[in-house]
């Protein structure tokens, strides 16, 4: 995981970076804003999360080292199609829920019955999360830039917790790796990478892919 | 067993890697993953072993019972195995009733051990037609990455190799006594993945692959069970290569377990 | 409780048969990470007990019937491996099994922030692979590192213990001969950071100041439990 150590230092309260499970006890809450994985219980803050202290202007919150893919709008999401009605596909995008894609949001139109004839089950899709309802239902949609049907290479799964070591701060890990290989790489905000470009290329890129999640590992948590 | 969604992206990727004569995490056609292999790691059971393959971990225990003999065969004790696949060991093992999945799973281990003649049956015979020990060999995973028959079959003739037969507390000696196995009968699983075969098939490999074949080869390179499993052609000349390498990689095995027992 | 108060299992130093004062716990170790496939996993090993915990999820609830539109539910199957038990345990259907799964449920659905997945289940495998005694204790606090561990967000941790009587005497966390025929035996399901309860279970004869003890001798093991728990998280996979 990669934490940014800001310019300024560590924080005087000795907070920020520490590790912490569920229930831990993370200090008064005035003063400060409860952020992800932290809640305000009796005017303290608790982490409701396993992972790490996370500490910017006044807001608590927890990077978490695991943790499932809930979708958001306007996430850009790698899905498969799991099943078709006459005028849906069922996407699963990772998600406890699988997304619906209305033929009007895909990539054409078919005639009734055509359904599969337009994105057929198990194909994949590049697509972008149109709304989240209450329950978790969500939309995707296929209209947008780049948005389209993934007809080669390959899509691996990172663990989420991994994606912002793979991207690189202001996306510079990437934009190596993209460089050093010559492939076209898409990582996705469900975790996964789809890779495509020479199939000695593809190798490479999933080698280093490789080495990253080991090197995780290996480093346990402190990663 | 749910049936997962098979990537079509993922069929045309593991084809290509075939072409290109190599595996989507790196291994030669024919390499295994990392093999370990534990003995004595359950302390109520009489033999026991761990074995981890990669991602896939199962757990062999064996338990000894108090039968009467079949009236057919009054001088011959019994052998069980058992293996039992809860939804611990993936997303999609599913709690219930056995499923065929396991089912298969548990037989295609016993007939190899079965027949393979390592356990004397006779030898467990305490009164003739009254009394007779019978050995249950369960077998248990608790984390699934693909190949569990090579993990189970190894973990279930490692544990039986271990195992004592309980006299004290069945009040029949003062010693328990080593349970008799002479042989160590040895499973090589191969999946056809990308539209060839290769050997010890992870997760992704299964999923995206056709069908698979067992084979169980005791001490002398006999063959002692063979299942050919899901849908799937395959040609006399491809299952003449995977034999090959199974009389080599089987022996292996059957050293890894002479090693561990020390 | 067998209640044979015949048998003799204090010595005359106050010892107990593995040589632990009444206040004493059992070692306990916990490692995370060792079901690779799960979302989160963790083992449990304490005394001779061998647990294992797996979740999966949150994924859609099925059957249809089992979904909550404003929150998530807790699927928990606690089960014995055939092999955990001194008499080989028969797989299948359990009615002791069935009752310590649903209290377990009960008791992690008091701290899992359920309503952040509405309509989905939260899979809760826990294994015993090796039982000696307070196998639900022993579960319930593998099934919490392993929701930790998944990043399943919750209010806090359980820690479970049982304390209990033996010859008239209160003790700590009962072992396998002390749970055989002992007087009285006292599961609690502890929050260690408020000292709240989500678990409650006894059955025996407890006066109520041996009751008082046992409480206690619960309260403060789940204090030292807390912290292994804790360790265990924080030092990384196996």
């Amino acid at each position: 995981m990669s934490v940014s150590n800001d310019a300024d230092g560590p924080r005087d309260n000795g907070r920020a970076s520490l590790l912490v499970a569920p229930g831990d006890d993370l200090g008064v809450s005035e003063g400060h804003e409860a952020g992800h994985g932290v809640l305000m219980m009796d005017g303290r803050l608790r982490a409701t999360k396993h992972g790490r202290v996370n500490e910017k202007g006044g807001e608590v919150a927890i990077e978490p080292f695991r943790t499932a893919y809930i979708p958001r709008p306007s996430d850009m999401v790698i899905g498969y199609v799991e099943g078709c009605t006459n005028n849906i596909w069922f996407i699963d995008i990772g998600a406890p829920f699988n997304a619906i894609l209305p033929m009007s949001l895909g990539p054409g139109k078919a005639a009734f019955g055509g359904t599969r004839s337009i994105l057929d089950i198990g194909e994949a899709v590049l697509c972008r999360v149109q709304e989240v309802e209450e329950t978790h239902s969500s939309v995707v949609t296929m209209k947008g830039l780049g948005l389209r049907k993934i007809r080669s290479g390959n899509i691996e799964q990172v663990d989420p917790h991994l994606l912002g070591r793979l991207i690189g701060k202001g996306g510079k890990a990437l934009s190596q790796l993209k460089e050093d290989t010559g492939c076209r790489i898409i990582v996705a905000d469900n975790g996964r990478v789809w890779v495509d470009g020479e199939f000695d290329s593809i190798i490479t890129v999933r080698d280093r892919l490789q080495a990253m999640s080991d090197d995780a590992k290996s480093t346990g948590v402190d990663a | 067993m749910a049936i997962p969604l098979v990537p079509q992206l993922l069929r045309a990727h593991l084809a290509e890697l075939a072409e290109n004569d190599q595996r989507h995490d790196g291994r030669a056609r024919w390499d295994s993953r990392e093999t370990e292999l534990e003995l004595g790691v359950l302390q109520n059971a009489e033999g026991s072993a761990k074995v981890r393959m990669g991602d896939t971990i199962v757990y062999a225990g064996v338990k000894f019972q108090i039968m009467t003999p079949y009236p057919d065969r009054p001088n011959q004790g019994g052998l069980m195995c058992s293996a039992e696949i809860r939804p611990v060991a993936g997303r999609n093992w599913e709690p219930g009733p056995p499923s065929p999945e396991s089912i298969e799973l548990g037989r295609v281990v016993d007939r190899g051990i079965r027949e393979s003649g390592c356990i004397d049956v006779d030898d467990l015979c305490i009164i003739p037609g009254e009394k007779a020990w019978q050995v249950i060999l369960d077998l248990f995973a608790i984390s699934d990455d693909g190949n569990l028959f090579d993990a189970f079959a190894l973990a279930g003739i490692a544990a039986l190799k271990t195992a004592m037969l309980p006299e004290v507390k069945f009040e029949m000696s003062d010693a328990d006594r080593p349970l008799p196995v002479s042989k160590t009968p040895t499973m090589c699983s191969y999946h056809k993945v990308g539209g060839r075969f290769v050997y010890d098939a992870d997760g992704k490999e299964e999923l995206g692959g056709d069908e698979r074949i067992h084979i169980t080869l005791g001490d002398d390179g006999h063959v002692h069970s063979l299942q050919k499993g899901l849908k799937g052609i395959f040609t006399a000349d491809e299952f003449a290569e995977i034999m090959e390498h199974a009389q080599g990689r089987c022996e292996e095995l059957r050293q890894m377990i002479l090693r561990a027992e020390g | 409780m067998g209640g044979y108060g015949d048998v003799q299992m204090i010595d005359e130093n106050g010892l107990r048969v593995d040589g632990r004062g009444p206040a004493d716990l059992r070692p306990v170790s916990i490692e995370t990470g060792v079901i690779p496939v799960a979302d989160g996993s963790a083992r449990v090993t304490w005394g001779s007990n061998h647990a294992v915990a797996a979740v999966y999820g949150p994924m859609e609830a099925h059957p249809r019937k089992i979904q909550r539109q404003d929150r998530a539910v807790l699927d928990v199957r606690y089960n014995m491996a055939p092999f955990s038990t001194t008499d080989r345990m028969r797989p299948g259907f359990n009615r002791r099994s069935r009752e310590i799964s649903k209290v377990t449920a009960d008791a992690l659905e008091s701290v899992v922030l359920l309503e952040m997945y509405p309509r989905s289940k939260i899979r809760i495998e826990i294994e015993i692979l090796t039982a000696e005694a307070g196998t639900r204790c022993v579960g319930l606090t593998a099934a919490s590192v392993a929701l930790a561990h998944a990043g399943i967000p919750m209010t806090d941790m359980v820690v479970s213990v049982a304390s209990g009587k033996i010859n008239d005497v209160v003790v700590c966390d009962l072992n396998k001969e002390e749970d055989n025929y002992g007087e009285a035996d006292l599961p609690m399901g502890i929050l260690p950071n408020t000292g709240e309860l989500v678990f409650l279970q006894m059955d025996g004869d407890l006066s109520p100041a041996e009751f008082q003890e046992a409480w206690d001798y619960n309260m403060e093991a789940a204090l030292v439990v807390h912290q292994i728990m804790v360790d265990a998280l924080k030092g990384g996979d196996a």
